[in-house]
């Protein structure tokens, strides 16, 4: 098996289950080199431009010689320069079918076309694609030029490496963390026995919260509990070992490379230690929204600029390991007294007395930036997953608008064939339907089939799978949170916000206006 | 095939090549190479030939005659697909690739289904197999139906039922079906099925991704980019319509690059794009 084949089965398949056991056979069967290479590749691990957009463009310009207007027609059809040179280039009758390894000869000629002079490249690049099939062409100018995507993340190709050498999915994660360099050991390499410093680096399972109703909280006797603020970040555990700095959040996912800025701060930390807390955007003078962070999340790379327009800090507020020892066994105040004494940035914990300071502590918690309480018990020591009785999350309710219909869109899955993915707005002040929250829940599956039938009677224009709708249906969303946003012609983005209501008693006048947001953001903390 | 998709009509059918006096024209219906019994119209009024080339493609198709190239003054061509990023491969290799295919699901205990246009491109690929192998297929009923014709007129298809008289489950036959079905409950009694379309369109990735379709076979009836401008070149017309789909490109092509006069016409009949092919 080569590469692409790897990749024919990768891009005829929806399934994440056919391609996982895609990868798996390929790294099983593939010469140890070219399988290095594509796990370079797929990982998003080279992006080294060879070939630069602009050239291969020339190279097509001047292959279609006075007629450059139609090779623009050509690739606006196709959408994708790559794919537009590998359909005219390429030669059409010739099969893949080879199963011999292709990547390193690429990468060999790659290297070579990338001394030629510009000129040179630019004659020689049609004939050379002619002496491929179209997919290898496709994949050759698509490795070269960089922005290759199949549809493929990261974490399945890991976890198909994993599986193919049965490894544990987070030693492999470890162990291609920072420089991957392919070459045909690297599978030995990821085979290497375990050693205990790479088991100290891994996350302990994550002890959840329950949720916590009103009469709950009345029933509580509040000396049994310590209170904290709930934050709206991303809860991880930070790790050091004696090697070692990481950074995981939950669902085993090593963040670490995202956030240079806390693994610079953790360095002064004790090591093999583990604390669990909360990633949060800001600093601990100024926090920002969810929505900053998200943006540090989705970078592939942090740079210097980024770290300080979008600076994170970690705010711990618990203590799993202090010294090699493990304190989950401990009750949650002695593992706060040991926290306590640890220089790090942590959360306001507040032993309430009565339950008034836990209900005025929630009051206060919009203020703060938090999305309600935290309530935990005293005596409570920590075990993975949802356990009743130990921790308690009180968060605040939602906050709330009237908006209109105006985008939907086919689902995914079960509900692939209904248009159950929503696009709703509210109206701006040049009385416009802007659109300001996506929302894909809330409706039972007799609603979403009514809605369904109307949205298709009701399409004023359709965008591919987009259908845009008449202004009519109004819904009530909830929201966590609000924060400014230049990406959205609103100006703001919402937090995690779903259906709660279809109101059929109103009509799309009654919807809110964009004023209603700015109301409630400024009822929320400064941002 | 016209009653059968028209209902009862006056119907008076002219073999291909014999000329007939309509008003104060002579006509002949020439292979189109399309579908069965397709046919471009050449118009003769004394004064000068006119060409309807209809939709055609140039491809040998084992179910109907092959496109026949006709002299004329004026042609009207369509351009449903005139961009040269359509350039059809040979069946023999689309064939092999669709068996690979083809195999490969039923292995995998997945039924194997194949969405194309009920008349015309389902026959042509049914013909396709029947002359590679002995593979049997099932149709949905729309294709049954057109497959009775092609029959009675002596084109030979590979075995084939209709769908629904077949058992529940996967089935190591191909489904041939309408495009439509893929959103209906017909496909339900072969689950878990694999899909995949036969069309002009398949040519570019991001079409079938965005159609939800795991894989797409290049496979139309009508003419790509080179068949295009070889009917042009070969009728010697001095004057190009061009109608249906690409028109603007075509046209532009034919005027600044080859220096033949094209326009484009406009007709009432609507772009199927993507709906049929």
């Amino acid at each position: 098996m080569n590469f692409v084949q790897l990749f024919q089965i990768l891009d005829t398949s929806q399934s994440t289950n056919a391609k996982r056991n895609g990868l798996v056979e390929f790294i099983q069967a593939a010469d140890p080199l070219e399988s290095a290479l594509a796990v370079e590749a797929l990982t998003g691990r080279r992006d080294r431009k060879q070939l630069k957009p602009s050239l291969l463009k020339q190279a097509a310009y001047q292959a279609f010689t006075d007629e450059s207007w139609l090779f623009d027609e050509c690739y606006a059809a196709v959408g994708d320069l790559s794919e537009t040179l590998a359909i005219l280039f390429a030669n059409q009758d010739a099969v893949s079918q080879t199963d011999q390894p292709i990547l390193d000869q690429w990468r060999q000629r790659q290297h070579a076309l990338s001394q030629q002079k510009p000129e040179v490249l630019i004659s020689e690049l049609p004939s050379l694609l002619n002496t491929l099939s179209r997919d290898e062409a496709f994949l050759f100018l698509k490795l070269s030029s960089g922005g290759f995507r199949v549809g493929v993340s990261k974490g399945l190709v890991h976890e198909a490496i994993a599986r193919a050498i049965d490894m544990d999915r987070a030693v492999i994660e470890e162990r291609l963390m920072g420089d991957f360099s392919p070459d045909p050991d690297w599978l030995d390499r990821l085979k290497a026995p375990v050693t205990q410093d790479e088991l100290d680096a891994k996350p302990l399972p994550f002890l959840l919260a329950n949720p916590m109703s009103e009469s709950e909280i009345s029933a509580l006797n509040p000396t049994d509990v310590l209170v904290e603020y709930k934050w709206d970040g991303i809860r991880a555990q930070l790790i050091k070992t004696h090697e070692t700095i990481r950074l995981w959040s939950r669902g085993d996912q090593d963040i670490t490379e995202q956030f240079p800025d806390i693994v610079e701060v953790a360095t002064t930390l004790p090591s093999q230690i583990i604390l669990d807390g909360e990633i949060l955007a800001g600093t601990t003078e100024h926090l920002q929204t969810f929505n900053d962070l998200q943006t540090r999340l989705n970078r592939k790379r942090i740079t210097q600029t980024l770290l300080k327009t979008h600076p994170a800090f970690f705010k711990a507020y618990d203590l799993l390991r202090l010294d090699g020892e493990d304190l989950r066994g401990h009750p949650l105040i002695a593992r706060k007294a040991a926290l306590s004494k640890i220089s790090v940035s942590q959360s306001l914990t507040i032993d309430p007395m009565c339950t008034e300071t836990i209900h005025s502590m929630r009051e206060e918690a919009r203020g703060k930036g938090a999305e309600g309480v935290m309530i935990k018990g005293k005596q409570s020591c920590y075990v993975g997953g949802r356990k009743a009785g130990h921790w308690w999350k009180w968060k605040l309710d939602p906050m709330t608008a009237d908006c209109v219909l105006i985008y939907a869109q086919a689902g995914h899955g079960r509900r692939a064939s209904l248009h159950s993915d929503y696009t709703l707005a509210c109206w701006n002040q040049d009385n416009e339907l802007v659109p300001v929250a996506k929302a894909y829940s809330g409706l039972t599956d007799a609603e979403l089939k009514d809605m369904d039938q109307w949205i298709r009677k009701h399409t004023l224009q359709k965008f591919g799978p987009v259908r845009q709708v008449e202004a009519f249906h109004v819904f009530e969303i909830g929201f966590e949170g609000i924060a400014r946003s230049t990406r959205h012609k609103s100006g703001i983005a919402l937090r995690f916000p779903r259906i709660l209501r279809w109101r059929q008693d109103v009509g799309p006048k009654d919807a809110d206006h964009l004023t209603h947001f700015e109301a409630l953001m400024s009822d929320a903390h400064a941002v | 095939m016209l009653e059968k998709r028209l209902g009862p009509q006056r119907i008076d059918a002219h073999p291909y090549g014999e000329p007939f006096v309509l008003g104060d024209v002579q006509i002949s219906f020439h292979p189109a190479g399309h579908v069965l019994g397709s046919a471009q119209i050449r118009i003769d009024d004394g004064d000068a030939v006119w060409v309807i080339t209809g939709d055609y493609k140039r491809d040998p198709d084992p179910t109907c005659q092959r496109f026949e190239p006709i002299h004329c003054d004026v042609l009207i061509t369509e351009a449903t697909f005139a961009l040269p990023i359509y350039r059809w491969p040979s069946m023999d290799q689309v064939m092999e690739h669709m068996f690979r295919w083809w195999d490969h699901h039923i292995r995998n205990q997945r039924t194997p289904v194949l969405l194309c246009y009920s008349l015309g491109k389902a026959q042509r690929i049914m013909a396709e197999i029947r002359q590679r192998s002995d593979r049997s297929v099932q149709v949905h009923g729309a294709v049954a139906n057109l497959n009775l014709e092609y029959e009675k007129q002596g084109v030979a298809l590979c075995p084939w039922q209709r769908a629904s008289e077949s058992d529940k489950g996967v089935s190591t036959d191909l489904i041939i079906a309408p495009p439509q079905v893929a959103e209906s409950s017909f496909l339900k009694r072969f689950h878990p099925t694999e899909l995949a379309m036969a069309s002009g369109w398949m040519q570019v990735r991001g079409v079938r991704r965005r159609s939800a379709i795991n894989h797409g076979f290049v496979i139309s009836d009508h003419a790509d980019w080179q068949s295009l401008i070889q009917t042009v070149q070969q009728s010697e017309a001095r004057q190009i319509y061009a109608t249906h789909g690409e028109t603007r490109v075509l046209t532009r092509f034919l005027n600044d690059h080859m220096g033949v006069a094209a326009d484009r016409l406009e007709t009432a009949f609507g772009i199927e794009q993507g709906a049929d092919q």
